[in-house]
C-alpha cells in the first residue's frame, strides 16, 4: 500500500472498459472506468455491467472479451491500468 | 505475436481505399503473380434491400490483428508483400470497404495466401457491420473470434 492513500480506502485495481457494436448500444456507454478488488477477473467485471443493467446478461454467450487488445478467457485475472473489451460476433470484411 | 514485414502495409481507412497503391505497394521485380481481394457493398442482405452500411472498429486491436494475419501469411505461403486495407464509416452500395493484395513468385502461393488473409480477417478482426435498410438498420450477423481456452489465461488466475 502507498503510504499516501488513506487508510479507509480499500485497495482496489482501475481498468478501463471498452463496448462495441451492439453491445455498446445495450451498455449505453463506449467505454468506462471501472474499479475492482485485487483479484478480480473478466467474468467479475462483466458481472458488475449485468447487476446494473440486467438486459446485458443474454449478451454473455455471444460474446468475447479481450484484455489489452488480445482475446483473452473470461478467467483472465485484471492488472490495474488493463484495457478490457467486450466484443459480438465480428462481421467486417 | 509476430509482427509483419515492414514491407507489408496495413491500413484503416475513414475515406476510400486506394485500391492502385495496395497493388503499386506489393509488386515487385521479384513476383510473378498479384492477387487482391476486393470486398464491396452489395445492393441486399438476405432479401432486404440494403441502403447503406456503417462499420467501426477497434482499432488498435484492429490493426494489431490485421498485421498478425500478414505475418502469419509470411509463415504459411511463400509470398512476397502483403497489404490489407478495411474501410470505416458508412459506405454505399458498390463502395470498397476492405482490399487485400498479395504478391509472390508464382501465382499458386498468392491466391491462396489471399484467400487465406480475407477468411482469417472475416473471422478474428474486431471490425463490426451495421446494415441499413428502408425500415430499420441491424447489426450483422457475425463470428465470434477464437479466444483461448481458461487453462490458458495467466497462471496468476490461480
Amino acid at each position: 500500500m502507498s503510504s499516501v492513500a488513506p487508510s479507509s480506502v480499500k485497495p482496489s485495481i482501475r481498468v478501463k472498459v471498452l463496448f462495441f457494436g451492439r453491445l455498446k448500444e445495450a451498455a449505453g456507454a463506449a467505454e468506462e472506468f471501472v474499479e475492482l478488488a485485487p483479484g478480480s477477473r473478466i467474468e467479475d467485471l462483466f458481472a458488475g455491467f449485468t447487476a446494473r443493467r440486467p438486459e446485458l446478461a443474454r449478451y454473455r454467450s455471444s460474446l468475447v472479451a479481450s484484455r489489452n487488445q488480445e482475446f483473452a478467457a473470461w478467467s483472465t485475472p485484471l492488472d490495474s491500468g488493463d484495457e478490457i473489451a467486450f466484443l459480438p460476433p465480428v462481421s467486417g470484411g | 505475436m509476430a509482427t509483419p514485414p515492414s514491407s507489408d502495409l496495413i491500413l484503416l481507412v475513414h475515406q476510400g481505399i486506394d485500391a492502385d497503391a495496395l497493388v503499386h505497394h506489393v509488386r515487385t521485380g521479384a513476383d510473378g503473380a498479384i492477387v487482391t481481394f476486393d470486398g464491396c457493398v452489395r445492393n441486399q442482405s438476405h432479401g432486404r434491400r440494403t441502403l447503406y452500411l456503417d462499420y467501426e472498429a477497434y482499432e488498435s486491436m484492429a490493426l494489431a490483428k490485421m498485421g498478425e494475419i500478414a505475418a502469419e501469411v509470411h509463415t504459411k505461403f511463400p509470398i512476397d508483400r502483403v497489404a490489407i486495407a478495411h474501410r470505416l464509416g458508412r459506405l454505399e452500395i458498390g463502395e470498397t470497404s476492405v482490399f487485400i493484395a498479395v504478391s509472390a513468385p508464382h501465382r499458386a502461393a498468392a491466391f491462396e495466401a489471399c484467400r487465406y488473409a480475407i477468411d482469417t480477417l472475416k473471422r478474428s478482426v474486431p471490425i463490426w457491420k451495421k446494415e441499413y435498410f428502408e425500415d430499420g438498420a441491424v447489426w450483422a450477423d457475425g463470428e465470434l473470434p477464437p479466444v483461448p481456452q481458461d487453462t490458458q489465461a495467466r497462471k496468476s488466475a490461480s
